[in-house]
């Protein structure tokens, strides 16, 4: 989804019941990355992340899971989760970055409470209100 | 891991990144590899401007407040305690280049096949040597490229720096 306001894209994060939602402001490359595999586009070469689970897989390295551990003002954490060798290894990353390896891995990904509560806030209900219809859409890359 | 036959070293040339340019009103970045050794070499490769960027940050050891995507990687080969050995520019098909990455963990070798934006990019964070196969040498378009990429440069100079986020 692109948001005309900030010129960003935004990652719409919905929980398994579809009631909560967790939007992600992301960059336009960030957000093509994740746009790719969402839409289950091969492209003809591998894309950064395409390459960044090839390596992984290189070595039999699963990525179990991912979590969004914090979204305070302009940064934004995540941890990823990985199984190699029977040991578990977290590594700090970008939510886009551990988004677009999610989808590519089928791993799941969670957000911590505290991030989605912080979510619904005032700002976040006014500038969804004046969204136009014709904001929403799939992301042309 | 990789459709390219892994080459002989007495194969490799390597190659370091001297600059990046860009091209005006386009999205689309120049990747200036000069050879390292030997007599004097310019080997250009375009890429994207995302892919072109992530590899200036590196260039310009820029430390970002987050990690960028190649970050990311040499994260993971650090928690997996796996060493990026050597990327090398080893095939060229229909004007496109192939890279592969070559990486060693406790004695176990793979190949993982790549664009060579993300395997330069990957060999600056790593850091790492980066090499160009003899047979891809010998096949890429030799048209006077030093003298065009002067004519490009001169045009460049006061172009405005793309700001991207």
């Amino acid at each position: 989804m692109f948001d005309p306001y900030n010129n960003a894209y935004i990652v719409v994060l919905r929980d398994e019941e579809q009631s909560d939602m967790l939007p992600i402001w992301v960059g336009k490359s960030e957000a093509s990355a994740i746009s790719m595999s969402l839409e289950n586009v091969t492209p003809p070469r591998p894309m950064t992340h395409d390459f960044m689970k090839s390596l992984l897989d290189a070595y039999n390295a699963k990525v179990i899971s991912v979590v969004i551990t914090d979204l305070s003002e302009h940064t934004y954490f995540a941890k990823i989760h990985l199984m190699y060798e029977d040991s578990e290894y977290t590594v700090d990353a970008r939510p886009s970055d551990a988004i677009a390896l999610a989808l590519r891995s089928n791993a799941p990904v969670f957000a911590n409470n505290s991030v989605i509560t912080k979510q619904t806030s005032e700002e976040l209900d006014q500038w969804l209100e004046n969204l136009k219809p014709e904001d929403f859409g799939k992301l042309d890359s | 891991m990789s459709p390219v036959d892994p080459p002989k070293e007495q194969d490799l040339v390597e190659y370091r990144v001297d600059r990046i340019l860009e091209e005006a009103n386009t999205d689309t970045r120049i990747v200036v590899l000069v050879r390292q050794n030997g007599p004097p070499d310019t080997f250009p490769i375009w890429v994207g401007a995302t892919e072109g960027n992530a590899i200036k940050l590196a260039l310009d050891t820029m430390i970002t407040p987050r990690p960028m995507s190649h970050d990311l990687i040499k994260s993971f080969a650090e928690h997996l305690d796996i060493t990026i050995q050597r990327v090398v520019i080893a095939d060229v098909k229909s004007s496109t280049y192939y890279a592969s990455v070559h990486l060693s963990s406790k004695g176990v070798e793979r190949t993982v096949d790549a664009r060579p934006s993300d395997a330069i990019s990957l060999a600056l964070r790593a850091p790492c040597p980066i090499f160009i196969t003899q047979d891809v040498l010998k096949r890429r378009s030799s048209t006077n490229l030093d003298a065009w990429l002067a004519k490009l440069e001169s045009k460049n100079i006061g172009a405005p720096e793309v700001q991207e986020t």
